[in-house]
């Protein structure tokens, strides 16, 4: 298995472009993590050198313990520690105008995806980049490398727009990654930002044709004159080359800020949701999309929620959620009308009077809503809680979990620095046993739905000794402290985890911390 | 009184965090908007009920304390903006009436439940006729104070008037509403002749920025 770190100081190329070479092969690596014969080092991003030897921790999930594979960096980051090595790769780093602080701004991860076999993982950032990490291959004599995963891919998904008629800068954070399943060597994958969805197509290529008539070697044209004798080109083998070319651009159909994209069941179509309204596309139509949902009301004061999240079911093709501000999910039914403003089930949980606050109508509202994978059980998450919602029982949820209620007295605090209207993701293992959701302090939190316990685990390289047992952390909420317990008021709200991921069939779970990518694995793996 | 110095507070905040936002990248988000302004909307409701309470125990002393033309402004002003925008809006009840009416009864002394429309416009004129002068500060008289403040309310309505097209093309409706409030707000005559103001004065950052205030949660909630 090659490495392929050092590409990466090549993002900046358009992304149709050649991505890839190699900078060192598992056989030559010696234990001390450098190659032999003085070559150049290994990039951090390559696991023998630079990430922490495993670590296993506790968890009360009843599934083992959690292993932290690899933490991965940004781009950003590695190109400017390989500067000193290459002159070629200074200059292309240089020619941008990126300080530092900007770049790092740039570099927050925005979404984290694994795809449907688990072997690939994309992550999109702020800076409009997809970055897809491959999971290494089993090998007999590198038993303890399985599992971690290497970039794979790295392009440039969606450059800042300036809507002229507007006066509106768009932002290409990536909001968010969906992978279709894999139905041909490539791997298709839709991203979004704001405003349009963009599918991709990541391929790989190692072989390339040699021995044309009219192009010499470097590709220049040949003086016809000088060609005396005709061949005919073959292919040769050649590095393994992935790269990445945009397929479908579906633009111009949404007026507000696209918040989610899912694919549907059917392989067909997928649906784009902003604020208020609902698109259906079909992959092969760019000019066209079907409005679904719209509940934009005639008179924009009358507004009163706006659509948060959707997700197709993932077995039904006609039947997709929705979340909305309010803290209600709406189920429609794309066989009973063409425009899906009336529901075909409506979740709402009553709110409870004595929970009632300020803040009540900010922290009700859902910030994210998954299927599981069975398709009866949906999972949303709002500010304080996750709630595991059955299909067939609209007028409350069968589980709720409190994430972090410590944080319930702190809502005014929460609300002056902003972190009130941070939008946290949820996940189900492959299982649907358990589920998990980000905190603040770079924790996150696991709950067992069986066995009803959970744990609190932290994804920090401060806290993190070689060798050493990751306990799970807690947080204390009265006055006494214990010894390894944090207080409330010491939490960095500054470090938060939005997004994560868990492979579909495998215990290995992906967290992003602002720029820093995470793989924790289940040890009994 | 610090229920109300509270939300008080966190009214100005919440429109500073509104006016900020119009500044980030990739414009206005309405989902950040709509919540901000929910938050603005129960500060005030909190602060207006805070003072209800507050007045009632002295309904029937004189009105020397300032929570009266504090109390009564708001009304004034909104009644004074819907006139003014009632021409040029849709004739359509606004969602802004029905929510004034629960407000108005929480307040003993209007306690009949009248047609929100209708009972705005009557308590104005019942305290133009029945109350002292003093009660009601002219309009003239808060907007010179207000245009004296250099805090958000000048500002913010510089700034918002001068790029209505920024805002056109995502919410139509916001620049035209701002444009209007704002220049009905500032253009508006005075109904009586400029009285001195109440014996307890308020801080001027607060009378002014009631009105601004009950303006901003109006107009914000119309993008």
């Amino acid at each position: 298995m090659k490495c392929f770190s050092r590409y990466l100081p090549y993002i900046f190329r358009p992304a149709n472009t050649i991505l890839s070479s190699s900078c060192h092969t598992e056989a030559n690596v010696l234990p001390s993590g450098l190659l032999p014969s003085g070559q150049n080092k290994l990039g951090p991003w390559c696991s023998p050198t630079g990430s922490p030897a495993p670590l296993s921790c506790e968890t009360g999930c009843g599934e083992g313990s959690w292993i932290l594979v690899c933490r991965l960096l940004v781009p950003t980051q590695v190109s400017l520690l390989s500067m000193e090595e290459d002159i070629d790769t200074r200059k292309i780093n240089n020619s941008f105008l990126r300080d530092h602080s900007y770049a790092t701004e740039a570099d927050i991860i925005s979404t984290v995806e694994f795809n449907h076999t688990g072997e690939l993982l994309a992550t999109g950032d702020k800076g409009g980049r997809v970055v897809i990490f491959q999971r290494e291959q089993e090998s007999k004599n590198q038993i303890h490398r399985r599992g971690e995963y290497n970039v794979y891919s790295t392009f440039q998904s969606h450059e800042p727009e300036f809507d002229y008629l507007k006066s509106l800068e768009i932002e290409e954070k990536i909001n968010k990654i969906r992978w279709l399943p894999q139905q041909n060597a490539a791997y298709f994958l839709l991203s979004t930002n704001d405003k349009t969805v963009k599918l991709w197509k990541v391929s790989e290529r190692d072989k390339r044709p040699e021995g044309y008539n009219l192009k010499d070697e470097e590709g220049r044209l040949r003086d016809p004159a000088t060609i005396t004798t005709l061949r005919v080109p073959v292919l040769r083998p050649m590095d393994l080359m992935v790269e990445a070319t945009p397929r479908r651009v579906f633009a111009n159909a949404h007026t507000y800020h696209i918040n989610s994209i899912s694919v549907n069941s059917d392989y067909e179509t997928y649906m784009s949701a902003d604020d208020l309204r609902i698109n259906l596309w079909n992959f092969e139509i760019t000019n066209q999309s079907f409005n679904i949902v719209d509940i934009k009301p005639a008179n924009m004061e009358e507004l009163t929620e706006v659509i948060t999240a959707a997700e197709f079911h993932p077995h039904h093709c006609n039947t997709f959620v929705y979340s909305s501000s309010k803290g209600t999910i709406r189920l429609c039914d794309m066989r009973a009308s063409a425009l899906c403003d009336r529901h075909t089930k409506f979740f709402e949980e009553p709110e409870d009077p004595s929970n009632r606050s300020f803040f009540s109508e900010i922290i009700s509202s859902i910030s994210d809503v998954k299927f599981s994978h069975s398709g009866r059980y949906i999972m949303t998450r709002d500010y304080l809680t996750v709630k595991v919602w059955d299909l067939n029982m609209e007028n409350r949820p069968i589980e709720t979990y409190q994430v972090h209620d410590y944080l319930r007295s702190k809502l005014c605090s929460l609300y002056e620095n902003d972190c009130i209207f941070d939008k946290f993701e949820c996940v189900w293992n492959g299982s649907d046993s358990v589920i998990m959701t980000g905190s603040y302090n770079n924790f996150f939190r696991m709950f067992d739905r069986n066995t009803k316990r959970d744990v609190t685990l932290e994804a920090s390289r401060e806290n993190s000794k070689p060798r050493a047992i990751l306990k799970p952390r807690k947080v204390c909420v009265g006055g006494k402290r214990r010894k390894d317990e944090i207080s409330v008021d010491s939490l960095d709200f500054s470090k938060k985890i939005l997004h994560t991921a868990w492979h579909p069939s495998e215990n290995i779970i992906a967290v992003a911390a602002t720029n820093n990518l995470y793989i924790f694995q289940d040890k009994v793996n | 009184m610090e229920v109300q110095k509270e939300a008080q507070r966190i009214m100005t905040l919440s429109v500073w965090k509104m006016y900020h936002s119009r500044m980030q990248r990739g414009g206005l988000r309405l989902h950040r908007s709509l919540q901000l302004s929910l938050v603005m909307r129960s500060a005030r409701e909190l602060y207006l009920s805070a003072k209800v309470e507050a007045l009632e125990p002295e309904v029937s002393l004189p009105p020397a304390c300032p929570s009266d033309p504090r109390l009564h402004p708001p009304r004034e002003v909104e009644s004074t903006v819907e006139t003014a925008t009632a021409d040029g809006e849709q004739p359509s009840p606004e969602p802004m009436d029905t929510q004034e009416a629960p407000t108005a009864e929480e307040i003993p002394a209007y306690s009949a439940p009248r047609p929100a429309k209708v009972s705005r416009k009557r308590r104005s004129s019942s305290l133009r006729d029945g109350g002292d002068a003093g009660l009601v500060p002219s309009k003239k008289a808060r907007l010179e104070e207000k245009e004296e403040e250099e805090g958000l309310s000048s500002e913010v309505a510089d700034r918002l008037q001068p790029p209505p097209a920024q805002a056109e093309g995502a919410f139509p409706n916001l620049a035209r509403v701002l444009q209007r409030r704002f220049s009905g707000l500032l253009n508006c005559s005075p109904a009586a002749p400029p009285t001195a103001p109440p014996a307890c004065e308020a801080k001027p950052a607060c009378r002014p920025a009631d009105s601004m205030l009950n303006v901003l949660v109006r107009t914000v909630v119309a993008f």
